[in-house]
């Protein structure tokens, strides 16, 4: 009962953001300017502009428009793309499944390299091979996205021709992106398990395992690991969140179809619906996501109660 | 970025390639922009794939002259009315015939002021369109207008079938376009590609390419890689610094269409003071030396002008490079009674060819003959919200190769009142709504010529130079750029 009420308070926070966001998304985009200019070609006369400009409902008071943009929003209609003509939330969809591809199978290999880098780390404490890692944990951290990218494209598709250099089609394709992408996440996850690790190895239950003559593998994974877990799921939630928002870079660089193309493409073109789409898109991901991570606390750590 | 990546290939390129597998039948084209839609009455981007699924009543030869498409002949019935004689058993890639009907439907869809078409304003002088016989069509202005087979040779006049919209409706068309062009559309994959397969039974012959994939890759250096190994034919947009990686490349050659792209210029308000003295504009146009920028910065991809109208346009005149003479621009100063210069904000963005750069070798060569410039860089959206611009000068580029006529390159930027423009000059405005009303071509050509001429005293601008047009190709592609920028398929062959 206390659970559910837990659930449900957690879930109308998640309302309260996602109106937030909204405002934010709305009003923000407004104080950037009047877009029926934008979108007409450039010798058209003020009258045509201002006609336009009528037919889009661009002239109406701003709090009209934005109950207008909330009302549509409830029925998940957030209007025409300005550039596409089509309904912002449907280009949102198509180009769904290409992020998803891309954002599980870099969370799956940086995830798992991750953990075991990470785990290696925190067992070898301060030997060479935890330098070694940590100095790799580092440079991933600290390579621009871009700059990886651009090199992995140069090596493996143009010296050494194993690799298409962009678009999606087969998983020789996937390769490169998928990399640039989860570069990041494995030096994070390796960083934030190794730290995580260490702080639960000291802990006085684990010297009591030690105590009873457990092997050492086995303490690090039952008992170590899995106490571990707690901020590694909370960030990995995260990150999932941060990936299924569309790689930006990543998306452009290798010309993957996906949601970051989109979202910078209708940036650029101040397609203000898709804007609006995506960034709501994303904090709905995020809300989710967050809701997700904290049903997982109580399975990780039972003494976590909701 | 760009210069570690051109680096590291140069020394990839040591390597030698591994032939391209592709079809020789087969062309893969790589551009920097997406394609959303593909209706040419209601294009929001270039034209640049639409070209060739439709065509239009009237088209361009290599060298730019106007010459019969799906009108044979046409010709100016009176001031008002243009009569067009139409091509005889062409069809659409869907079997539909076309003929008068197609024409009064394609323009009158895009006319129709509750369709909303952002292109409406290229058409916009037609009043009316009148069908006199299944092969013969009337097109009535509201008022003369000497450019309307003009009008009738680019987006939105290509011609669509009437049944095949109306069944489909205008958003299906768009993704699923039929038109009569060399190319008919065979495959839409949002982001990722545009296939086309030649049209058998074209009016013109069948195309030398039997299937043509359009793909867009944004980043200019992954085109640019994508085009090195092979993995496209053919790609646009080739950034003034990244065009050594092409020629240091054997199995790809640089596409340099001279003239091709904008005409960069200064715009000035000369609503503000000082630039309301036609003085201190001479000076301004006299303090900058074109020959170096283009020749230093741009690396000889752009050519300095002395005009804004380009030379493929209808009523070009020939017009001296202004010469880069501090001396006379000090000496103009102060006559205009600036004899210590003055302050004053120049505006630019990031959208041309080194634009940042030049902007500042800009700053500098004013600064040199006691001009302060404040240098105000906007992000490119922000640029162009609000017109007219601030400035008080604002670096822009314009273009008119679409219409390839003088009208197009001047009137937006000079006549007064125009959202682009900052001139005011009532003599100026006299002569520009002149040529609107003129019909007769000879007659037409000696106003424009009198415009450019009045616009080389006054300086209501400053012309810089034109950029270039820089694409890239494989070796074994036959392909030359075109002035008015479009990529025919029907004239590309493949080794």
């Amino acid at each position: 009962m206390k659970g559910l009420r837990f659930l449900l308070s957690r879930a109308l926070q998640g309302l309260v953001v996602m109106l937030g966001v909204s405002a934010l998304v709305f009003f923000a985009l407004f104080l950037t300017g009047d877009p029926a200019a934008l979108m007409m070609s450039p010798d058209a006369s003020q009258a045509e502009i201002e006609a336009f400009r009528r037919a889009m409902g661009f002239d109406d008071p701003i709090w009209l428009q934005y109950l207008r943009f909330l009302g549509n929003l409830l029925q998940g209609d957030l209007g025409l793309s300005l550039r596409y003509q089509r309904p912002a939330t449907d280009l949102l969809w198509e180009r769904l499944p290409a992020t998803a591809l891309l954002a599980l199978s870099a969370l799956i290999w940086s995830s798992a390299i991750g953990m075991v880098l990470g785990v290696v780390s925190a067992v070898r404490k301060n030997s060479g091979l935890d330098f070694v890692i940590r100095v790799i944990a580092l440079l991933g951290q600290a390579v621009p996205v871009f700059w990886l990218a651009l090199l992995m494209i140069l090596l493996f598709s143009l010296r050494l021709r194993w690799l298409p250099s962009s678009g999606m089609g087969g998983w020789q394709h996937l390769v490169m992106p998928s990399i640039a992408l989860g570069a990041y996440y494995v030096s994070a996850m390796t960083r934030l398990v190794r730290a995580s690790l260490i702080e639960v190895l000291g802990q006085n239950y684990i010297r009591t395992a030690r105590a009873k003559g457990l092997g050492q593998w086995r303490i690090v994974v039952r008992h170590g690991l899995r106490n571990a877990m707690i901020p590694v799921i909370t960030v990995q939630g995260m990150y999932f969140a941060a990936l299924l928002g569309g790689a930006l870079v990543t998306e452009i660089v290798f010309a993957w179809p996906g949601i970051g193309r989109l979202a910078v493409e209708a940036i650029q073109n101040r397609d203000f619906p898709v804007v609006q789409a995506v960034v709501l898109f994303t904090a709905a991901v995020f809300v989710i996501a967050n809701f997700l991570v904290d049903i997982a606390y109580t399975w990780l750590n039972p003494r976590i109660r909701l | 970025m760009r210069l570690l990546s051109a680096l590291t290939l140069g020394v990839a390129l040591a390597i030698p390639a591994i032939p391209a597998l592709a079809q020789d039948t087969e062309l893969v084209i790589g551009r920097a922009v997406s394609t959303n839609a593909m209706d040419p009455g209601f294009m929001r981007e270039a034209a640049t794939i639409v070209d060739n699924i439709f065509d239009t009543l009237v088209m361009r030869d290599k060298q730019m002259n106007l010459v019969p498409g799906l009108a044979t002949e046409w010709r100016a019935v009176d001031d008002l009315t243009w009569e067009f004689k139409l091509r005889e058993g062409v069809t659409f890639h869907n079997g539909e015939p076309f003929d008068a009907e197609a024409v009064k439907f394609t323009l009158d869809r895009v006319l129709d002021p509750a369709a909303n078409s952002p292109a409406i304003s290229y058409i916009r002088t037609v009043a009316s369109v009148e069908v006199v016989d299944p092969l013969t069509v009337r097109i009535t202005t509201s008022a003369p207008d000497p450019l309307l087979p003009t009008r009738m040779s680019r987006y939105p006049a290509y011609i669509v079938p009437p049944k095949y919209v109306a069944e489909m409706g205008d958003a299906k068309f768009a993704s699923q376009p039929v038109g009569t062009g060399a190319y008919r559309f065979e495959e839409f994959v949002p982001d990722e590609r545009v296939v086309l397969a030649a049209n058998e039974n074209y009016w013109r012959g069948k195309p030398a390419l039997d299937e043509v994939t359009w793909r867009p890759i944004p980043d200019s250096t992954a085109r640019i890689t994508a085009l090195v190994t092979g993995e496209v034919d053919l790609i646009e947009d080739v950034p003034v610094d990244l065009a050594p990686m092409l020629t240091a490349s054997p199995d790809v050659e640089l596409v340099q269409v001279k003239d091709g792209g904008l005409t960069i210029y200064l715009g000035l308000r000369m609503d503000k003071e000082p630039l309301d003295d036609v003085k201190v504009r001479q000076a301004l146009n006299h303090a900058i030396d074109r020959q170096g920028i283009t020749d230093n910065l741009l690396q000889g991809m752009a050519t300095p002008v002395g005009g804004q109208v380009g030379k493929s346009d209808f009523g070009y005149l020939d017009l001296p490079v202004p010469a880069y003479d501090p001396e006379l621009s000090r000496k103009l100063l102060a006559e205009a009674g600036l004899p210590d210069g003055f302050e004053i904000t120049m505006q630019s963005s990031t959208r041309y060819m080194k634009n940042n750069e030049v902007a500042q070798a800009i700053a500098q060569q004013l600064g040199d003959v006691g001009v302060k410039v404040n240098q105000q860089v906007l992000e490119w959206s922000v640029y162009t919200q609000k017109q007219p611009f601030d400035g008080p000068i604002y670096m822009l580029g314009w273009g008119s190769t679409q219409t390839l006529d003088a009208d197009a390159a001047i009137y937006a930027i000079m006549r007064s009142g125009e959202p682009y423009s900052g001139a005011a000059l009532p003599e100026l405005d006299r002569l520009l709504d002149g040529s609107r009303q003129v019909v007769d071509p000879a007659a037409r050509e000696k106003v424009l010529h009198e415009v450019q001429e009045l616009a080389a005293r006054e300086v209501p601008l400053i012309s810089l130079y034109r950029e270039d047009a820089l694409l890239g190709r494989a070796s074994d592609v036959h392909f030359e750029g075109r002035p008015d920028a479009r990529i025919v398929l029907f004239d590309i062959t493949k080794d």
